[in-house]
């Protein structure tokens, strides 16, 4: 079997060398048509982060006809990532969505070996002339939802299951809880780490884990919601989704909101700009007042009067009236960490490693 | 001088022969791209295009044949460092824990003495990555040396051991200070990176990984240590009747495959990834397993397997791309080709 | 007591089927077969399960139907390892292989969809005492199933003669062979039996804990279920234990999070694999082995 092999395997060889050779090379696209690339780090039918990326391409492909999508799924992170990035770029892509946190490195590398092509990184944080990164600041949006659990919660504990304690996620708890005590003082927040970014299994465990020590509105941060939500309505809890706008149907009764990205309108002005020649990197953070930051559609048991104050509350933040986090504001330790009268600026999140007072849990 | 009747009836047997060694060579690979191909078709894909795919993004172009190689790196180290203990029996499921320990230890190196000349820090760390990898190999050695623990056990055991011990330090005390609170390492500086090769990925653990191949080879057939290997694996009642030392053979060769296996881990996170990660290795330990069972322990015959299985796995991606499959699909390839050449094998070994 | 309660909810959750996998890999060992891939097994029966579920919206069929591929996948592997003699370690590793891919080729077209899952069946009169009630009497069917079906099968195997034949098989195979048993036969149905709860212990992640299907859900319970049964010495009861001290462990980390208590939960998981070790080399060492004695031809002891 030995020799068997290494002489089965040189065979192969020969074979696909002829064909690769006689396969005719993949030329450069027609440069009318724009591709596309995006690369997904889950499916894009999770209802959650990967499905709120694929719709804004598809809303992109719709608004802009000479987009050619080349679409990836499930797709890990690290070397396969910039492996797949230049396929794409070799079947003529000229701009690349890497749609995962951990796709940064590898698409800083690749970009700097194809200074022509165009990336925009979701969440990123280093650039280079040819990567922008973008996102949209959520702890405004998570202050409504929490406003909305406040006043939908029967046992005022609350509860989050998110994946891992990364700064943004820890604001947009932090942002959630205290959007709840300002409308109910008595509300807690109960924090899981399930240590990964899709793990159903150990989501369900998180999601009643947290419904056993009494919590009746769960929220949730991983990529795909599904799983925590549909635990809670089967417990007759409330949920806040996140990523996705659609989320509702996974919990018809429970649901009260979600705080949810779409992309479309900015995919679309990306494509637009590499094709007209005006694309240039930059860092893009938007917020409330953006088109790719929306709040989901509120469910049946959110009493009218939250719904009021959260569209009241959003103006405010619109306006810039009222800081997210504004002082003074204690961590769950008791030790202040925003002085009276000052505000935590929402450009430095990534130094956010607490959790505030009524967070219970640990930011390991 | 031959009668014509009496030579042509050797000359049709070789012809049969060859006809018959041709088949079975290969016989598995052509099974197993045929039902791979059924599979595809019963999803309404198109085989041939898949395999068209494949093999031009993969062999196609020097970048499709750079990566093949990147891929091919660890494997061939996982796969010599399953087959050095086997050449005693020792069956070492652990290539995968072995890695992981090893990365440990180079990333120890890399984020301690970083700030060290590359001539410096690398060798230290390819030391760790080996001293790591070989001590982890070496615990299951000596349980079995004692006739306490089954090699087996112990090895797949302390996998788990190993991947929780990098999770441990990557969540926690090694965790970048500068990063989003993010479970991973700071990156490594330019002196902690292995060397890449002109502007494509291949790195330096090429020059590892054949190293190893060469090594190994050449030890085994060529030298006195390889000659007693052979000896205890022949016969071992024997072999100890006539004093070789074989409890020290045990603990040494699971130390060599270990180390080797380690040297993998380094060269991953030290060339590849830029830094430890929770997910070091996508399962390199098990893949390398197979191979060195593929391939009999044979060093050319390694080099061929991982080779087909670094290009099966590079050759993935492509076919999500251009027919929407998940990327995972390929798996289903190779598990056929594996089955076939289970499915053949009259031994159990 | 919330935190007791969540505990023990959580460890029967999370427990249950890991222990369906460590039954199924019990029963293959007992008759001294190891299969490394079970975790593809358990994937194709996760997978069969959500798909069947979703096109035909009843659970009872979504778990018959995972329990049958389960079967019928374990049914390659059993030809391999059996009938051609092939290596079981690598026989198992390309199962697992496969099982991933061909999981996830089914899988890709139906992620996303919603399942109602497996009904919760609360148990009259004990789902109602006070505390432990509910957390250990307010589940679904296979969960109630699991310790039943644990108890049988060691009733299986310890208290009839085809179990004893099964086990003699997993001692000495020529031995059971000149006392008539057929050692053959006997290892196919064990490694059917084995699908089966295989297939099962994948339905469970699918329709009963997480009730959606994602690539590779399983996430390594299926080598976790491996180390179970090295962990529970090969015993069905001590499985009983073991799968709810690893399933345990899954919900203790996340109580500890929740209650602010600074562990590490990866030394914590660290501890039943040193602990499996630890005991292990301890019997090895009294010249006692648990394992069956022709387990895969594998775990000779020529040491």
């Amino acid at each position: 079997m030995i020799d068997h092999v290494t002489r089965g395997l040189g065979m192969l060889f020969v074979v696909a060398l002829a064909i690769a050779v006689g396969t005719v090379a993949d030329p450069a696209a027609a440069q009318t048509k724009l591709k596309v690339g995006i690369l997904h780090v889950g499916s894009i039918n999770d209802a959650g982060y990967n499905q709120a990326h694929a719709e804004g391409a598809q809303v992109m492909k719709k608004n802009v006809s000479e987009v050619e999508l080349i679409e990836v799924e499930n797709v890990p992170e690290g070397a396969d990532a910039e492996r797949v990035m230049e396929n794409m770029i070799k079947q003529g892509a000229r701009l690349i969505i890497p749609a995962s946190f951990g796709y940064l490195e590898p698409a800083l590398r690749v970009a700097q070996r194809y200074p022509d092509v165009k990336f925009v990184h979701p969440g990123g944080y280093k650039r280079v002339p040819n990567l922008t990164t973008y996102w949209a600041s959520t702890p405004e949006a998570f202050y409504l939802m929490g406003i909305a659990a406040g006043k939908t919660t029967k046992t005022n504990k609350l509860g989050y299951v998110v994946a891992l304690p990364i700064s943004f996620f820890l604001a947009n708890v932090n942002a959630f809880e205290l959007g709840a005590r300002s409308v109910n003082p008595k509300a807690e927040t109960r924090v899981v780490f399930t240590g990964t970014f899709l793990d159903p299994g150990k989501e369900a465990t998180a999601a009643n884990a947290l419904l056993e020590q009494g919590v009746d509105v769960l929220g949730v941060i991983v990529d795909s919601p599904i799983t925590v939500v549909q635990a809670g309505e089967k417990r007759g809890a409330y949920s806040v989704g996140y990523h996705y706008v659609g989320v509702q149907k996974f919990a018809p009764k429970g649901w009260v909101s979600g705080v949810a990205f779409t992309w479309g309108n900015l995919y679309t002005r990306f494509a637009r700009q590499v094709l007209d020649g005006t694309w240039k990197s930059e860092n893009i953070l938007g917020g409330l007042g953006d088109d790719y930051l929306t709040i989901a559609p509120f469910g049946p048991a959110v009493p009218e009067e939250a719904v009021k104050l959260v569209n009241a509350t959003r103006q405010e933040f619109v306006g810039g009236k009222r800081q997210v986090f504004q002082g003074p504001i204690r961590d769950n330790k008791g030790v202040e960490r925003v002085k009276s009268g000052e505000a935590f600026p929402l450009g430095d999140l990534r130094k956010m490693d607490w959790l505030v007072e009524g967070v219970i849990g640990q930011p390991k | 001088m031959p009668l014509i009747g009496e030579s042509s009836g050797p000359r049709l047997a070789r012809g049969g022969e060859r006809l018959h060694a041709f088949g079975r060579s290969i016989g598995p690979f052509a099974l197993g791209l045929a039902v791979f191909a059924i599979v595809l078709l019963a999803f309404g894909k198109n085989p041939l295009r898949a395999y068209v795919d494949i093999f031009t993004s993969t062999l196609g172009s020097w970048y499709g044949l750079s990566e093949t190689l990147v891929k091919m790196i660890p494997l061939v180290l996982a796969a010599v460092a399953v087959a050095v203990p086997s050449k005693i029996w020792l069956i070492n499921v652990g290539g995968e824990g072995q890695l992981y320990v090893g990365a440990l230890f180079a990333t120890w190196g890399a984020l301690t003495l970083g700030h060290w000349p590359a001539f410096v820090v690398l060798p230290v760390m390819a030391a760790l990555g080996v001293l790591g990898g070989g001590v982890w190999a070496a615990l299951p050695g000596i349980l079995r040396a004692r006739g306490w623990v089954s090699e087996t056990i112990s090895t797949l055991l302390l996998n788990y051991v190993a991947i929780l011990l990098v999770n441990f330090v990557v969540f926690g005390p090694w965790k970048d200070p500068e990063g989003v609170n993010y479970p991973q390492t700071a990156e490594f500086t330019a002196a902690a990176t292995l060397p890449a090769l002109g502007t494509s990925r291949v790195h330096l653990g090429l020059a590892f990984a054949a190293a190893a191949v060469l090594l190994f080879g050449f030890v085994v057939a060529r030298t006195r240590w390889g000659l007693e290997m052979r000896a205890i694996g022949g016969n071992p009642e024997a072999a100890r009747r006539m004093g070789l030392p074989i409890g020290r053979y045990v603990v040494l060769l699971m130390f060599i495959g270990g180390g080797l296996a380690g040297l993998a881990g380094m060269s991953e996170v030290s060339a590849v990834q830029g830094r430890l990660r929770p997910s070091v290795s996508p399962g390199y330990g098990y893949t390398g397993f197979l191979i060195s069972w593929m391939a009999g322990g044979r060093p050319v015959a390694i080099v061929a397997a991982a080779f087909l299985l670094a290009m099966i796995a590079a050759g993935g991606d492509i076919l999500q791309m251009t027919q929407s499959l998940p990327a995972s699909v390929v798996n289903i390839l190779m598990a056929v080709i594996l089955f076939v050449v289970l499915g053949r094998r009259g031994d159990a070994r | 007591m919330i935190a007791l309660k969540s505990l023990l909810s959580g460890a029967i959750l999370s427990g249950t089927p890991l222990l369906y996998a460590t039954l199924a890999e019990l029963i293959a060992e007992r008759a001294g077969i190891v299969n490394l891939g079970l975790e593809g097994v358990m994937l194709v029966g996760a997978v069969t399960a959500f798909v069947a579920m979703v096109v035909t919206g009843s659970a009872a069929l979504g778990v018959v139907a995972g329990a049958l591929a389960g079967a019928a996948f374990n049914a390659i592997f059993a030809f391999l390892v059996i009938t051609r003699r092939a290596n079981q370690l690598a026989a198992g590793l390309a199962l697992l292989f496969c099982g991933v891919g061909l999981s996830a080729l089914v899988g890709s077209r139906y992620v996303g969809s919603r399942i109602a899952g497996l009904p919760e069946v609360p148990i009259p009169l004990l789902s109602t005492l006070p505390g432990v009630g509910p957390a250990m009497f307010h589940h679904d069917a296979l969960v109630y199933a699991v310790v039943p079906l644990a108890i049988a099968t060691w009733w299986g195997l310890f208290r009839t003669r085809w179990g004893l034949a099964l086990r003699a098989v997993g001692e000495n195979q020529t031995a059971a062979f000149a006392a008539g048993r057929n050692p053959h036969a006997l290892q196919y149905q064990a490694l059917v039996v084995a699908g089966l709860l295989g297939g099962i212990a994948g339905a469970d992640l699918s329709l009963g804990l997480a009730k959606t299907w994602a690539e590779w859900m399983t996430s390594g319970r299926g080598f976790i279920a491996v180390a179970l049964v090295i962990f529970s010495r090969w015993h069905p009861l001590r499985a009983i234990a073991g799968a709810l001290l690893f399933g345990g462990a899954i919900s203790l980390e996340i109580e500890l999070q929740a209650m602010g208590v600074p562990i590490s939960p990866f030394l914590l998981d660290m501890l039943p694999y040193v602990l499996s070790l630890v005991v292990l080399a301890a019997w090895g060492g009294a010249r006692r082995h648990a394992a069956p004695a022709s387990l895969g031809r594998v775990f000779q002891r020529t040491g």
